[in-house]
């Protein structure tokens, strides 16, 4: 057999990393003596959680690692060139030319003070001497070849001008332009809503059959990898644990890690949602105020959305399903009261009786009947000045808790039932991992003890194994207090596991609404169908 | 460029002149003893000063008397000197101006001449011993005060070397290369703790550009790193500069004040210095009134020229 | 498992609760001090110091004249020389010195407060005071501190008291400006949303949740203020219009300096290396700080 176009052999690629305590740098091993192998033609995809040294492979194979990266072993070869060996100025006439890459931002991946002719141009000008008017014409060309509208008047645009999937395009116009035989995709769709995720998929597989160009695809996302890969590498802890064809790895997971990825949603045993009503909304249209901070500016209130009824039942596990932009969190902001800008009615029940609205005074401070909410960034939910026991001990003082030994009791307790041990309580939100914070933001809501929690996103910043987790343990609190929880996603299949009735919204409207099975087998609205179709 | 944000920026710019000079005008007035009082001495009766308020309009209500005093400063009338008996505000500055603006422009081509490059030098080989070098002297010549420097260079090519004569000022009208030449070392004087500044300041901005994710698409496409530098960084590592440029230019007007007064310069600044110990505040306050809406007047052209650098104006203001 | 972020300088990095990945193998590399801020303390304390002692003791009275020693080079009697009185210019700087750190201290910690309650207050509630507030600040903002200075100064008179009023009120716009952004920028975090949630009153979300969040960004700017102040002072008094004789102060003394540059070099050059020293420790502690924030 003919030499592979692109081969990675027993790769180990290390980062100088602080130790705690000591002055003294360690390497810590991000990708840890990996093989494999890429033929004229194919598609392999590379999945992996973020730090299992996925996109440090593909930046290695560019020549673009950062300056202080150390190449312990091995060796990348591309179409006979030794890489890691070859001077930059080699590297960078293979770069663009015969291997490409596109990432993950695109809004921060294009220069935002140049035309988009200008950068997509760029490539020719260093590879190719063609001159400037046959230049504008390769422009033009490789824009409508990833389907572009008008690329003409494109070329004078800036980047600021576009959409993300826009952006993304002309990332792949850019990289396709001097047709490479490989094209390296660092995660390209994850910052995109599923329906644009669904094209820019397409135009991927349309450019590789067209053009025949190698395609290594790297993700976190198995569903995707299994939209457009034959066979699949799973990287975890910087080592290559299991390799095979998409279907086999999906369906017989071999390592332990992949098992866990593969069955990455628990299932929630549905029980039947009690008569009593705890939320209802009656004709909500919510607005919100685009801030612009100039003397003369307009304030811009726009409407988000739109006339907009629904009512959960105590005790559900209740979805509300959309893209980003559809008004799903701005819903959720004047369901806490974060959004006082609406008209309609929202209110909590209780025994069928209305307890309150979002601001009505005798409900604000102290009520339980204030629903409380988890956020989506386990980051920035935390105050970084502050220790764990200081944030959780907030709901307490707000409940009028004076007792210190009661209050450290109270969030102790809590600090177990979210599973996390007593020594919490004293450290900071950066000494926790992403998983961890998103249990204290969960315990720090659950301490007010309310009826209703609003999850917003809780768990897409987080990696697919430290999702299930989480999820599994809200699915637990959920049963156990008898909480009334309202779970917002992007994440179709998500929802359909965890919640028992499910809205989907579209554009601030509610499209459908309905139980989860009855919404997926029979979808009635044309988004939700196409929604349906993107995601499965 | 889109007129209507230049002409929001120009209202802008109108009205904040018109806050300044409202705002300087009334602290004016407020100043215990007046202008009558001043032009009388104080061995003048209390009729005598009545009648000379009255004349002046000093007993009208304060908007009206801003408007007057806008209304002549606009024509440019600013009044009489009361140090120098007899000879009006205006022929004080127009004949101090020269001076000043001659001394700012040489600071500011030295500025733009020797930063530009240090700071670009600095940041290509960041981390190596010719940035730590750049880095350090920076480091140390912006704590240097611009009189002090003036002082030293002074005492060295002043009074040992004898490059220079301290204190012979050579006037622009007379021989203007001559002066030129005596203004080289103020203007050195003014121009290096900015200079300091500015080359910290670029090779920041653009090390901080270089981490942006654009970068690694250029270097992706098979750009070299001079190509990343010059095609990509440099633009956007700019226009924060740009806005810093305008602040140096204010410091440069408040540096030279000071320098003018070591090196004996009949500059705008000694004037002042001259004037507020004088308590001449028709004097103080046109200068102020000058110096206030030059430094307004750049903080529009910086807007104006962010414009054409910042293709993201456009839509986002 | 946090230290993986620098490994993904462009990824927002949001790791698994599975423990330690990959393995750590010693290198012969070392973590970089942090030499700005060491530099920088130790030059601002023992100036401090000095000017601290100054106030109680010095080695001659920085006022007694000496007609016998006037214009005397470093010797060891007097180990930075004297002046045309024949005062010791190590203990008028000892004790002038005190005066240029009072005048920084008042005013940083005029404008600190006066800012930050400027600051919290516009920045959280925004609206149209916040706007007027912050057009005045942008304008004052582009002027430089000397210059501001030497413009309230024209209109309250010279004098020592009048110039920390003067610069303290310049610099409460720097210091607002940064408390506004920081409103700002945390008030639209889900932390901040989360204490509204749970319920939270609006003081204790401005001053106990998020003011803390800004201290470095305080630090750094009270550092870079009190460089500012050092400076104003000196040209200031320098031009005749801060501090009054007979008190000794470095730019008073510069002042007198420069008529004896010739005969006296020295005479200038010790308050005039001691003012350096003084916005050395200043700006090489504020780097530091901003080292730290980068971080």
């Amino acid at each position: 057999m003919a030499e592979p176009l692109f081969e990675v052999n027993h790769l180990s690629i290390a980062f100088p990393e602080e130790v705690k305590g000591s002055r003294d740098l360690a390497l810590h091993t991000v990708v840890d003596d990996i093989s494999f192998s890429l033929e004229e033609g194919e598609i392999l995809g590379i999945v992996g959680e973020s730090g299992s040294g996925k996109s440090m492979t593909a930046l290695a194979a560019m020549g673009l690692l950062s300056k202080d990266a150390r190449i312990l072993n091995g060796s990348i070869h591309f179409d006979g060139h030794d890489i890691l060996s070859m001077a930059e100025e080699a590297q960078s006439a293979i770069r663009g030319n015969d291997i490409s890459m596109i990432f993950q931002e695109p809004m921060t991946s294009l220069n935002p003070v140049m035309r988009i002719g200008q950068q997509v141009g760029e490539t020719l000008k260093l590879h190719t001497t063609l001159n400037q008017k046959e230049i504008h014409l390769k422009e033009v060309e490789s824009l409508a070849d990833v389907g572009l509208p008008d690329p003409e008047s494109l070329c004078r645009k800036y980047p600021h001008e576009l959409s993300g999937g826009m952006r993304q395009r002309v990332m792949i116009a850019q990289a396709m332009i001097c047709e490479p035989k490989l094209l390296i995709a660092d995660e390209p769709t994850t910052a995109l809503d599923v329906l644009v995720q669904q094209q820019i998929l397409d135009l991927l597989l349309e450019l590789h059959r067209r053009k025949n160009v190698a395609l290594l695809f790297i993700s976190h996302d198995l569903n995707v990898i299994k939209k457009l890969c034959d066979n699949v590498l799973v990287m975890y802890e910087g080592k290559i644990v299991e390799r095979g064809g998409v279907r086999r790895v999906l369906e017989h997971p071999e390592h332990d890690y992949t098992k866990t990825l593969v069955a990455s949603f628990p299932e929630n045993a549905v029980e039947p949602a009690k008569e009593n009503i705890a939320l209802s909304l009656q004709h909500v249209n919510v607005y919100y105020e685009e801030n612009q901070r100039a003397l003369f500016g307009k304030k811009g209130r726009r409407q988000v959305i739109k006339d907009l009824s629904l009512t959960v039942r105590e005790g559900e596990m209740f979805g509300i399903v959309g893209e980003s932009g559809c008004g799903k969190s701005t819903l959720a902001k004047a369901i806490v009261g974060l959004n006082p800008d609406y008209d309609g009615e929202i209110s909590f029940l209780q025994n069928g009786e209305k307890a309150g609205g979002p601001h009505d005074s005798a409900l604000t401070r102290t009520s339980l009947y204030r629903p409380q909410m988890v956020f989506q960034d386990p980051f920035s939910s935390l105050n970084p000045v502050h220790k764990i026991g200081w944030i959780m001990t907030e709901p307490l003082r707000v409940l009028g808790v004076k007792d210190k030994k009661e209050q450290r009791r109270r969030v102790e307790e809590m600090l177990s039932d979210v599973g996390l041990d007593a020594s919490y309580y004293d450290r900071y939100p950066r000494e926790l991992s992403g998983g961890q914070c998103q249990r204290v933001s969960i315990g720090t809501a659950l301490l007010r003890d309310p009826k209703i929690l609003v999850a917003d996103e809780p768990v897409s910043a987080l990696d697919v194994t430290i999702q299930s987790q989480i999820l599994n343990l809200l699915l637990e609190l959920h049963h156990k207090r008898h909480l009334t929880i309202i779970f917002i996603s992007h994440d179709l299949n998500l929802v359909r596991h965890i919640c028992s009735r499910v809205a989907v919204l579209y554009d601030g409207e509610l499209v459908e609404i309905g139980d989860v099975e009855e919404v997926y087998r029979h979808p009635q609205h044309e988004y939700t169908k196409k929604l349906l179709d993107a995601a499965l | 460029m889109s007129l209507q944000y230049f002409i929001k920026k120009f209202i802008t710019l109108i009205i904040t002149l018109l806050l300044i000079t409202l705002l300087t005008f009334t602290a004016f007035t407020v100043i215990p003893g007046d202008a009558a009082m001043s032009k009388l001495g104080t061995d003048a009766t209390e009729e005598q000063v009545e009648a000379l308020r009255e004349e002046m309009g000093l007993n009208d209500p304060l908007p009206a008397r801003y408007f007057n005093w806008l209304a002549s400063a606009l024509r440019g009338d600013f009044g009489e000197s009361y140090q120098y008996s007899g000879v009006t505000v205006a022929e004080l500055l127009a004949a101090r101006l020269p001076v000043t603006l001659l001394l700012a422009v040489m600071s500011l081509i030295l500025i733009l001449v020797i930063s530009f490059p240090l700071g670009i030098l600095s940041a290509m080989h960041a981390g190596k011993w010719i940035d730590t070098l750049i880095n350090q002297l920076s480091q140390i010549t912006m704590a240097v005060p611009a009189f002090f420097l003036g002082m030293m260079m002074t005492w060295v090519f002043g009074l040992i070397l004898k490059w220079f004569q301290p204190g012979a000022f050579i006037d622009p009208s007379e021989d203007f290369m001559g002066c030129v030449r005596y203004m080289i070392f103020p203007a050195i004087a003014v121009a290096l703790p900015k200079i300091a500044m500015v080359v910290k300041f670029l090779r920041n901005s653009i090390l901080n550009e270089l981490n942006q994710d654009y970068v690694r698409t250029a270097r992706s496409k098979g750009a070299r790193a001079l190509r990343v530098l010059y095609g990509h960084v440099l633009k956007n590592a700019l226009i924060p500069v740009i806005t810093f440029l305008a602040m140096v230019i204010a410091e440069i007007l408040a540096g030279s004040i000071v320098v003018e007064q070591v090196f004996g310069l009949p500059g705008m600044g000694r004037l002042l210095i001259t004037s507020i110990s004088a308590r001449d505040y028709p004097v103080v306050q046109a200068i102020v009134t000058y110096i206030t809406t030059v430094v307004v007047v750049i903080n529009f052209i910086v807007d104006i020229l962010y414009q054409f650098v910042d293709p993201r104006v456009k839509t986002t203001s | 498992m946090r230290e993986q972020i620098s490994a993904h300088p462009h990824r927002h990095s949001s790791n698994g609760d599975t423990g330690a990945s990959g393995s750590r193998a010693a290198v012969n590399m070392k973590k970089k001090r942090n030499y700005s801020l060491i530099i920088g303390f130790t030059i601002t304390i023992a100036l401090a110091l000095m000017a601290l002692i100054g106030q109680f003791w010095t080695p001659y009275s920085p006022t007694a004249m000496d007609s016998a020693a006037v214009n005397l080079a470093p010797c060891l009697a007097h180990p930075l020389g004297t002046d045309n009185f024949g005062r010791d210019i190590l203990s008028r700087i000892m004790n002038g010195s005190g005066i240029t750190y009072l005048v920084a201290v008042c005013t940083v910690l005029i404008g600190a407060v006066g800012g930050t309650i400027v600051g919290a207050f516009t920045g959280y509630f925004g609206g149209i005071l916040d706007e007027i507030v912050m057009r005045l600040n942008d304008v004052l903002l582009s002027f430089p501190s000397v210059l501001l200075a030497l413009l309230f100064i024209s209109f309250l008179g010279e004098g020592t008291l009048n110039l920390i009023l003067a610069l303290g009120l310049l610099f409460i716009p720097s210091f607002a400006r940064i408390v506004r952004s920081e409103m700002i920028r945390c008030r639209e975090l889900d932390f901040v949303r989360s204490a509204k949630v749970t319920g939270v009153g609006t003081l204790r979300i401005i001053f106990a949740h998020i003011l803390p969040n800004s201290w470095v960004s305080l630090l750094t700017s009270a550092a870079i203020g009190f460089n500012n102040a050092v400076l104003a002072e000196a040209s200031m008094s320098y031009l005749g219009l801060g501090v009054q004789p007979p008190n000794a102060s470095l730019g008073r003394m510069l002042s007198e300096a420069q008529s004896y540059l010739y005969v006296a070099p020295w005479y200038a050059i010790a308050p005039g290396v001691t003012i350096i020293l003084m916005i050395l420790g200043f700006s090489l502690i504020s780097e530091g700080l901003r080292k730290i924030q980068n971080h």
